[in-house]
């Protein structure tokens, strides 16, 4: 066992992060996406990794990907014919929602049609009660009429999500029972399968989501694995999941849903591990793409998680790194509104056209092409020289908003790229109110072929004092799913008080729970080592309409100690809300647990630091805070641990390009990160 | 404008993640269940002077965008570095519209001057008074709706003023809920402050300063810019809430849009006089009062969701408010529920403005539906159980690009309902149905959306159950430009039994074992002539289960068989029923309110309230109920206002006490 390989194959480009275990060295490598024949970016990506450094299919021993099918089946709304049966009587939750509308100003917001269509949508006579008992049974042909009618209006893949269900899977799969003897080429979903939690619509609609991309999936997994073997890989193929784990891929091909936001939630995980590693506990991780900013919360190291994150237009409910996504890029438009206010986005230029400068007819100035005309890009090559940069067209397009400014060509550029950071302060500002964070105390860990080019000017807005860019920042989700633990969640909605009574019903979960998370760990993962269990519990005082997730010791829960548990949360209560009521009577919800065992991690060894002035490869001609410079341009890979830069300086590498700005400092860490200080 | 327009738009992503920041600070330290789940809160910037400039908008209420804070402002009369002001009291500063809302403002110093204030409001869920959450239809005087803090400093120089806040609480049913949520508009409006004082040392204070007067002065032109996108004209137009008063009478209000150029005029003259019950709307003579204008930020900002929202926006239109009417009501008229007059007026707003633009706007939006509270034992525990079940909502009007939305949308999209599960475990309920009402939309070209609709069983004696903001049993929701109106709410007790209630408006009833209630809230009105409506679409709903065969049939003169459409059928009854050239006007208003006007035409009504306005405020409602029960009683009323100016006249001789005022 020679190396470890994992891959982000997002729309465009697929990252490949190799990890050489006899030297320690981290290689990375980008190959363009092959949507339509899966598999074959992968396989062109093994094959160059043998030409490039030597290493053959047959040495790896870890293969780990991300994929974007599942998100771009539900964007592209090119999942399965869904149809969904519901209890009788609520055939609408998915049309009625939770009622809000995307945009409660506008008195003609709509919510987005859901997945499963209204006439598609089945209500089977059956009952299930509050506490788990039936209070009508499934009616059997009430279930094989509704299979007939699904058939015959074309759907291939039914949903089945009744009431109640969370704490009864019975009658779920009493249908399930049914629907595989009458219609045995039917796929079919359960929403006691797919996340058991109590709110049917949240139920439902992470089910349709589940049940729509199963297909795609599944099938996709296939032709991975295929493309592996036929490689001459043998390592088994792992996949990425939304919560930030990894899991068998094959496993992948019946739960999907796990998987839709891994990619995202890899990068995150990502920088969380060059975080840690560097010491820094609470970091603003910012992946800047072509459409959009990715921005996640990791307080003392920890990724923030969210339930509600969206897939397309819809919302799921399975644990998910919570990431919020900003609508600029470095392809967001630059347009003058009619009262001559410069606007950024939210309109994107894209991969195709692009922004005007990489020259594929894109005509109108992106952020991208603001830099470029600054003279702030163009250093290096863009993509391992997938694109070319015409600095020309950048001015052309730039130019064409300066004379409605006022504006001259490079004081335009920057006041595109000054607006478009305020955007963008806006967005974060809001996501750490909701945190009730201060970003003074945070660091900015960029990453994402845009993201270094924006941070500092976006940490000098919102006040941080220091951006990490580490050494891979092009391909950090795939680094991700190179460190990332096995992992899964399990849940049981218990609805208790906080009494010996309701921990006497959570020990009857907890049990339950463990059980079943040993037996994925040990028997579907085939894990070996130690296995951690964290059992947290959806808390809240009675009264209240929403939980906070707070650890607690299984051991409390066994021996009914009402007291710790009760602290945990008023702590908790305190730390996400400012106060806590220890008067009050408290609820458990749900109980959770997550279960993970710990592959082996690379053993990176610190490089020896130089206290060395770094060279620069040259200098270029720059406009930056309203004045014309000369900066020093250095090339990452000739960087040293220890090597000092100063501001204004540009930093190019394979895949992106780093913009210190005058008042910043930078040096190598001993990582080989390129960390980058504001002067006090 | 003073500053560039880079650093405008820069200055605008500012002050909006300032006023964003104070929402999620507030939302997030907040102690109520109520401000979690309904986010009936404010919070902003204000200019000096009282002009909100930036407003929130991804968490909070939508009804206050532009709330002019002036009046509250200059009623404490010295300001100083640390303080903070509040008060609930309708009828001081008319910033706040009922007493359940506490609003604060605090003052921020730029080098001893006041730059700013940072402002809000929190629905308290209980501010004492005669009913508990303070709000009832039955409530004739303020004084019954609760303790009353007239603009006061809550914290002097940054000290917590005690005497105020134990008055506050010494008056409230769950003080513990107030203050808490108290405390997190504080810290909102520190966080505001913080963030102003942030934007100064970045931007300059005079940029700052220049800065927030441009940015009014942008929603503004925004503003107009959209006005002037519509015909000139005036566009009469008038809606009514089933009852003024508990089993009441029709309660009118009337709204004369005035479109001239850029510039808007708003004249209530016709609206009912105010009423003795609580859904007057207190907005002090405030000609750009905001309450009085939400319906026309929700139809600007709609038309062109770009629309900066801030002050600058009210500054398009003014409005004509007669004193001691509902829109204009004196001290000490009860205003609690004044929430069922302002969704009343959205629709009437939406409408008035249909005229003017049909193609752009929309049938009414769906209305009438209650937020609904259960109160029961649960017979596990013996436990009181107090719940929000769902707010029965209902969605958008009809309008020339499509299908209204179902089951929430238009003026009432912000809100959020209870899943089932959570009601069955929590509220001691079983519910048997919830979804989307059948046939309820208001048939159209494109048909109107539907209301939702619930059936729920209760398991305890004496479940009570209350249903704040019930209407529209009798009025339905209009149809536009050939649409038809939407269906009417309903609220009964065990339905298709021999013991079966209509509970018509009824706002709280008792529930005993076993019984059954359906609610559904009415429906939105339709947009085009529905004899045009494509069949598929027809179809497609009957697929849904949205319209029954009967239903499509009437409504649509489309026959769906057992394959589907019957074409031959369906072209012979539309061809049966077109009517070339026949005009029925611009709205469709529902049969009912058809035949009120036929005995309250317009010349009637106008009659009606000319005599009122002759008369002292307190007679008002009195005398209104006087005619329209001697109306009511006519055979054959004329329609010309004469039966009423003699009733009237009648009512002066049978009080001659009134004589002597009555010309005032």
């Amino acid at each position: 066992m020679k190396c470890r390989v994992a891959v982000d194959i997002g729309g465009t480009f697929t990252d490949f992060c190799v990890l050489d275990e006899e030297t320690g060295e981290l290689r990375t490598l980008k190959t363009l996406s092959t949507p339509t024949t899966p598999g074959a970016e992968v396989m062109n990506g093994i094959a160059e990794i043998d030409q490039r450094y030597g290493l053959k299919p047959s040495s790896i021993g870890y293969f780990s990907h991300g994929t974007t099918v599942g998100v771009n089946t539900v964007i592209q709304r090119r999942g399965a014919e869904l149809a969904l049966f519901t209890t009788q009587g609520f055939e609408d939750v998915l049309e009625v929602a939770r009622l809000k509308v995307p945009d409660p100003y506008n008195i003609f917001s709509r919510r987005p049609a859901p997945l499963a269509p209204r006439e598609r949508v089945y209500g089977i006579t059956e009952r299930m009660l509050k506490d788990g008992s039936v209070e009508t049974a499934v009616d059997a042909a009430d279930v094989r009429a509704a299979v007939a009618a699904a058939t015959a209006d074309g759907a291939d893949t039914i949903v089945v999500a009744l009431l109640h269900a969370y704490s009864n899977p019975d009658n779920e799969r009493e249908v399930r029972g049914i629907i595989a003897e009458a219609a045995p080429e039917m796929t079919v979903t359960l929403s006691s399968d797919v996340w058991p939690v109590i709110r049917e619509y949240e139920r439902t609609v992470t089910s349709t989501v589940a049940g729509y991309v199963q297909r795609r999936v599944a099938d996709y997994i296939g032709s991975l694995q295929a493309a592996l073997a036929k490689s001459g890989v043998s390592a088994e193929l792992l996949i990425t999941k939304s919560n930030g784990g990894i899991m068998a891929a094959e496993l992948g091909k019946t739960n999907p849903i796990q998987t839709l936001l891994s990619g995202t939630a890899s990068g995150v995980i990502g920088a969380a591990d060059v975080a840690a590693r560097i010491g820094a506990s609470d970091v603003l991780s910012f992946d800047v793409g072509g459409t959009s900013a990715d921005v996640a919360v990791i307080r003392d190291g920890k990724p923030a998680f969210g339930t509600g994150e969206m897939v397309g237009d819809f919302p799921i409910y399975v644990p998910t790194v919570s990431v919020t996504s900003i609508g600029e890029g470095g392809g967001s438009i630059a347009w003058i509104d009619d009262f001559g206010m410069l606007k950024v986005g939210p309109e994107s230029a894209g991969s195709t056209p692009g922004p005007a400068c990489y020259g594929q007819g894109g005509e109108r100035p992106a952020i991208t092409d603001a830099f470029a005309t600054l003279g702030l890009l163009g250093g290096a090559e863009l993509g391992y020289g997938a694109v070319t940069l015409d600095r020309a067209a950048a001015d052309r397009a730039v130019g064409g908003l300066a004379t409605r400014l006022g504006l001259g060509l490079q004081e335009t550029a920057e006041s595109i790229i000054r607006v478009s950071i305020s955007g963008m302060y806006l967005e974060i500002s809001k996501l750490m109110s909701r945190h009730g964070a201060d970003p003074r105390s945070f660091a900015l860990l960029a990453f994402g072929g845009a993201g270094p080019m924006t941070a500092c000017l976006l940490a000098r807005e919102l006040g941080i004092g220091r951006v990490i860019v580490p050494p891979t920042p092009g391909v950090l989700s795939a680094y991700g799913g190179l460190i990332a633990d096995i992992r899964n969640d399990f849940i049981r909605t218990a609805f208790v008080d906080l009494d010996e009574g309701g921990l006497a019903v959570l020990e009857g979960h907890a049990v339950d729970l463990e059980r079943q998370a040993l037996a994925w760990l040990r028997d579907e993962q085939g894990f070996e080592g130690e296995a951690r269990l964290i059992f947290t519990a959806d808390m809240r005082y009675q009264g209240q309409s929403y939980e906070i997730e707070t650890q607690v010791k299984r051991a409390d829960i066994s021996a009914g100690r009402i007291l710790p548990i009760a602290e945990a949360f008023h702590a908790e209560h305190a730390a996400v809300y400012d106060h806590s009521d220890p008067e009050a009577p408290v609820q458990i919800v749900n109980l959770r647990l997550v279960v993970s065992g710990s592959v082996a991690k690379p053993d990176f060894q610190p490089g020896t630091m130089t206290d060395a002035v770094a060279k620069p490869v040259g200098n270029i001609d720059i406009f930056l805070d309203g004045a014309a410079r000369t900066a020093n341009l250095y090339a990452r890979s000739e960087l040293d641990c220890g090597n000092t830069l100063t501001g204004p300086a540009v930093v190019s590498q394979d895949d992106c390009t780093t913009i210190i700005p005058p008042g910043f400092d930078a040096h190598i860490d001993v990582w080989g990160n390129l960390v980058i200080e504001q002067e006090a | 404008m003073a500053i560039d327009k880079v650093t405008l738009e820069i200055l605008k992503n500012h002050t909006r993640a300032a006023a964003e920041s104070m929402a999620f600070t507030l939302y997030r330290t907040a102690h109520s269940t109520f401000v979690k789940e309904t986010e009936d809160f404010t919070t902003g910037l204000t200019t000096p002077e009282g002009e909100t400039f930036a407003t929130p908008t991804e968490l909070g209420a939508t009804w206050f965008v532009g709330l002019n804070y002036g009046r509250a402002i200059r009623m404490i009369d010295e300001y100083e570095e640390g303080d903070i002001c509040m008060t609930n009291d309708p009828y001081s500063g008319y910033v706040c519209t009922h007493p359940p809302d506490m609003h604060i403002w605090k003052p921020i110093f730029h080098e001893g001057e006041i730059v700013a204030f940072s402002v809000g409001h929190i629905h308290n869920t209980d501010v004492g008074g005669a009913v508990p959450a303070s709000l009832s239809r039955t409530l004739t005087e303020v004084h019954q709706e609760g303790v009353r803090i007239p603009p006061a400093k809550i914290l002097k120089k940054g000290e917590l003023n005690q005497q105020v806040l134990d008055i506050f609480l010494a008056n409230v049913r769950a003080p513990d809920q107030n203050w808490g949520d108290l405390k997190a508009q504080i810290a909102a409006c520190n966080t505001g402050e913080r963030k102003v004082k942030e934007m100064i040392e970045r931007f300059g204070i005079e940029t700052f300063k220049e800065g927030v007067g441009d940015l009014l002065d942008y929603a503004e032109a925004q503003a107009r810019a959209i006005v002037r996108d519509l015909p000139d004209g005036t566009y009469p137009f008038a809606d009514y809430i089933d009852e003024d008063a508990v089993d009441g009478w029709p309660c009118r209000m009337k709204l004369t849009l005035i479109i001239k150029g850029d510039e808007l005029v708003f004249d209530f003259t016709g609206s009912d006089p105010q009423l003795e019950s609580s859904m007057n709307m207190p907005t002090g003579g405030d000609e750009r009062h905001v309450l009085l204008l939400v319906g026309m930020v929700y139809v600007l900002y709609s038309l062109d969701p770009s629309l900066f929202l801030n002050s600058g926006i009210t500054r398009v239109c003014r409005c004509i408010l007669p004193s001691g009417t509902m829109i204009n009501p004196v001290f000490p008229a009860a205003v609690g529920m004044r929430t069922l007059s302002c969704n009343r007026l959205h629709g009437l707003t939406f409408g008035a403005f249909a005229q003017a633009a049909p193609d752009r706007l929309m049938g009414a939006p769906a209305s009438g539906g209650p937020i609904m509270n259960v109160n029961t034992i649960d017979n596990r525990t013996g436990r009181r159980i107090m719940a929000a079940i769902n707010p029965m909502t209902g969605g958008s009007g009809g309008r020339a690009a499509g299908d209204g939305t179902d089951g929430s949308g238009a003026n009432q999209g912000f809100l959020k309902n209870t899943p089932v599960e959570i009601n069955e475990v929590e509220a001691g309920i079983k519910v048997l149905r919830y979804g989307l009402a059948q046939d309820s939309a208001g048939p159209g070209k494109h048909r109107g959306g539907l209301g939702t609709d619930m059936v729920f069983q209760a398991f305890s004696p004496n479940t009570k159950v209350t249903a704040r903001n019930r209407d529209r049993t009798t009025f339905t929701g209009w149809g536009i430009a050939g649409g038809k109106a939407g269906g009417a709410s309903k609220f009964i007790k065990n339905p298709d039994t021999d013991h079966e209630v209509n509970l018509r408006n009824t706002d709280i009833l008792s529930m005993g074992p076993g019984d059954i209630i359906h609610v559904t809230c009415g429906g939105a009105g339709g947009w085009g002539d529905p004899l045009t409506r494509d069949p598929q679409a027809v179809l497609l709903d009957y697929r849904r289960g949205w319209v029954t065969a009967d239903h499509a049939r009437d409504a649509y003169s489309v026959v769906i068989g057992e394959g589907g459409i019957d074409i031959p059928a369906t072209d012979a009854l539309r061809a049966e029923r077109a009517a070339p050239g026949k005009d029925d006007g611009f709205y469709d208003l529902g049969s009912r309110r058809e035949a009120f006007e036929a005995v309250w035409t317009d010349a009637n009504y106008d009659a009606l309230t000319e005599c009122l306005a002759s008369l002292p405020v307190h007679w008002r409602f009195y005398a209104k109920h006087r005619i329209f029960a001697a109306i009511a009683a006519k055979e054959a009323p004329a329609t010309n206002g004469d039966d009423v100016r003699a009733l009237f006249e009648a009512l002066l001789i049978e009080f001659p006490q009134l004589l002597p005022t009555a010309a005032e």
